[in-house]
């Protein structure tokens, strides 16, 4: 690891970066509840355009709210220390961290001169490190920032993502792997969010050793997949990787976006039944399994689908309709939750059939839902 | 007389009556009819523009490669500021032909925090690969060699300027490569719009068949976000460099100083689609303010020459500061995205607009 000291005026920045503490919200907190209630997290808006993070019920009601001056992205969390970290989004370069079950202020770091997020992170198994998703700005290389959660996030060193733009990163069941979705695009914060190198983008989906940083195997999106950004990942119960990828080529050569490998699987992409890449409109905004493992879930928000893969087959089983879907997570053993920009978080089976459904005004739930524990 | 002013008073009862139901008076333009007036008033004749202010482009380097007379040197300095004006009314209209093939970038690199274009037109005249001059060939390479912004990089260079030398023979080549790219892609972005077939058709005639557009709805959608981001592009990197100390992002084409020239039209371009679609129309009486204050906002842009002055035609007395100017655009980005897209029963999804 390199040693990697964080100057004062990030670490000032960063609290600015803070609006508050864990304190409770207005309407949105409830009296008495404890950890224990808590099922969901995702980043949020509200319509006034403050954001925050919610900590909702396995019903969708609102336990309470973190809030965050500037927008979030996704959570990262660690069931055993009931501990989270909400994730500035790309190109942010803040993260707060909490505990579920206390109301004591949060931790608030940044990833250092020089760097800034992609808004993605993981927790290692024994809760001590946290894992982040980041850019060298310099070089536009992508690094897996290393945080030392009981030094108070303190940033001890950091990886090669082995590519540019890396997206969300996932420490895999064996607890030593980390998944990355190197998505291939090149930003800069002084260009906002504009991808710069689109017509050379060289996308993978690489498997780093969480102790060593040495790659374990990479595969490159090359070809007709050159335009293929891997952004999101997610493990099955066999141990394959599924990701779901951003098209950034013509939107009418759109291959399928949603496809699976391991360190020693070959990449495929799911069978073209179903919705197929266009159909998604070139973005899957989310991806999740099912707590029994055999289900994947990926939210394609700009065509407002969720797409439900069996993860024997690798084909499409189901795919439901709601607006400005892009949270999704598991629900039950084998059924998910899936939230909207809308506000909207609808329970529903695999097979696209919906089980419940939830309003909440005054919040449009951004792209990641996770679920605790 | 008598009837005609009852008529009158009628019309004026009903009319306040609506008023006070909070229920727009004026008929609002349907979703159809939006992208209708979006694509026959503003996108079509923009994409014209662009194509006919580019075409002179292959002959006006042609001509300072010949004689490189002051006079010729500054007609193809006239001819790339039009054409990159031209470019700065369709650059936010980043969907359907834009989209396809990657020509947005192909045509104008910029921003470029990277100095990609210098890097790779330094490497190219390096090589002086003689294959790069022929047809097609120019297209094929990196999209920052491609079009306006490499053009613009050749032509303002100051050390090595075009013209009949033997020094510049190479260079002259490769610019009028790019000339001709340049016209290749602007006629195809014309093309893919207008033929039968076409974007337009495409998004006039949406359904379950349609690809790309199930419903009006979609079609309306998609204009709206085309809006939306181009205001969200003027905040965040024509204005925010100039608040922000520690962003380091040159203005667009500012070798040939057409920062304002830039700004300008992307605002006028951006307030001619405002205007076409007409979301203001679905708005009820009691929120008629909205509509008041997107014209002080719009005013409030178009007073800027996008650089900390005054434009040349401002209805204001004051130049509008980048701060305000940049604080304005999105107040205005969120009154469109939020209110008046909702109002007018277009929902843009916090996610679908801007996913990561």
């Amino acid at each position: 690891m390199n040693s990697m000291a964080i100057d004062r005026r990030s670490l000032l920045l960063g609290t600015l970066a803070f609006v508050g503490t864990a304190r409770l919200q207005g309407a949105f907190a409830a009296a008495g509840a404890s950890a224990d209630d808590i099922a969901y997290v995702s980043a949020m808006r509200h319509a006034q355009g403050s954001y925050g993070v919610l900590l909702l019920r396995a019903d969708g009601s609102v336990v309470r709210e973190v809030p965050l001056s500037g927008r979030g992205h996704d959570i990262a969390i660690h069931r055993p220390s009931n501990r989270v970290a909400a994730f500035a989004r790309r190109p942010g370069s803040f993260a707060v961290a909490f505990e579920l079950d206390k109301n004591s202020p949060p931790h608030i770091f940044t990833p250092g001169d020089g760097r800034h997020y992609f808004g993605h992170g993981s927790f290692s198994q024994d809760g001590r490190l946290l894992y982040a998703s980041e850019n060298d700005i310099e070089t536009g290389m992508g690094v897996i920032g290393i945080y030392d959660v009981a030094s108070g996030f303190k940033k001890i060193g950091e990886h090669s993502s082995y590519g540019t733009g890396p997206h969300e990163i996932m420490l895999l069941a064996d607890g030593r792997t980390i998944a990355v979705g190197n998505g291939g695009l090149d930003t800069v914060p002084d260009a906002g969010r504009v991808n710069l190198n689109v017509d050379e983008m060289e996308p993978s989906l690489a498997f780093v050793d969480a102790v060593t940083g040495k790659l374990i195997a990479k595969h490159d999106m090359t070809g007709e997949l050159q335009s293929l950004s891997i952004r999101h990942v997610t493990q099955d119960a066999a141990g394959l990787v599924w990701f779901g990828a951003q098209w950034e080529g013509s939107p009418s050569e759109t291959p399928q976006l949603v496809g699976s490998a391991g360190p020693d699987r070959a990449l495929k992409l799911i069978e073209p039944q179903g919705k197929g890449g266009s159909d998604l409109k070139g973005y899957i905004g989310s991806m999740a399994v099912s707590s029994d493992g055999l289900t994947i879930a990926a939210s394609a928000p700009k065509a407002g689908h969720v797409l439900y893969v069996d993860t024997r087959t690798a084909k499409v089983v189901g795919q439901s309709d709601l607006k400005d879907v892009c949270g999704i997570a598991p629900e039950g053993a084998e059924n998910f939750a899936a939230s909207s920009g809308f506000g909207v978080i609808r329970y529903e089976t695999p097979r696209a059939s919906t089980i419940t459904e939830r309003e909440l005004q005054d919040v449009a739930f951004d792209n990641h839902l996770r679920r605790v524990g | 007389m008598m009837i005609r002013k009852a008529t009158l008073a009628g019309l004026f009862t009903f009319a306040l009556a609506l008023q006070t139901a909070g229920i727009a008076v004026s008929e609002p333009l349907s979703h159809e009819g939006m992208v209708k007036a979006a694509i026959e008033q503003h996108i079509v004749p923009h994409f014209n523009a662009l194509k006919a202010a580019a075409e002179p482009l292959p002959a006006a380097v042609a001509n300072v490669c010949k004689t490189g007379s002051p006079e010729v040197n500054r007609a193809l300095s006239d001819q790339l500021a039009k054409t990159v004006v031209a470019y700065a009314g369709v650059d936010f209209l980043r969907f359907g032909p834009m989209l396809e093939k990657g020509r947005r970038e192909q045509l104008s690199f910029w921003p470029d925090p990277r100095g990609y274009v210098s890097r790779q037109m330094r490497l190219i005249l390096t090589k002086q690969d003689e294959a790069l001059a022929q047809p097609g060939a120019i297209g094929k390479q990196s999209a920052a060699v491609q079009g306006l912004t490499a053009l613009e990089y050749l032509i303002r260079d100051e050390e090595a300027p075009l013209g009949p030398d033997a020094s510049a023979r190479y260079r002259c080549l490769l610019a009028e490569a790019i000339a001709g790219n340049i016209v290749r892609l602007t006629s195809e972005l014309a093309e893919e719009w207008e033929k039968p077939g076409g974007w337009a058709e495409k998004m006039l005639k949406p359904g379950p068949e349609n690809d790309t557009y199930k419903s009006a709805d979609e079609a309306a959608v998609e204009v709206v976000k085309a809006l939306i981001v181009g205001i969200s592009l003027t905040a965040d990197v024509q204005m925010k460099p100039q608040i922000d100390p520690k962003i380091r992002l040159k203005p667009p084409y500012d070798k040939s100083g057409l920062q304002k020239p830039y700004y300008t039209a992307t605002v006028t371009s951006l307030r001619h689609l405002y205007n076409a679609l007409q979301l203001e129309s679905w708005l009820p009486a009691n929120r008629r303010w909205m509509k008041d204050w997107a014209n002080g906002t719009w005013r409030t842009l178009e007073s800027s020459d996008g650089a900390g002055g005054r434009a040349a035609h401002a209805e204001r007395d004051d130049a509008p500061t980048p701060r305000e100017v940049f604080d304005r655009a999105n107040a205005l980005r969120n009154m469109v995205a939020n209110r008046l897209a909702v109002t007018a029963k277009l929902t843009v999804g916090f996610n679908e607009l801007d996913g990561d």
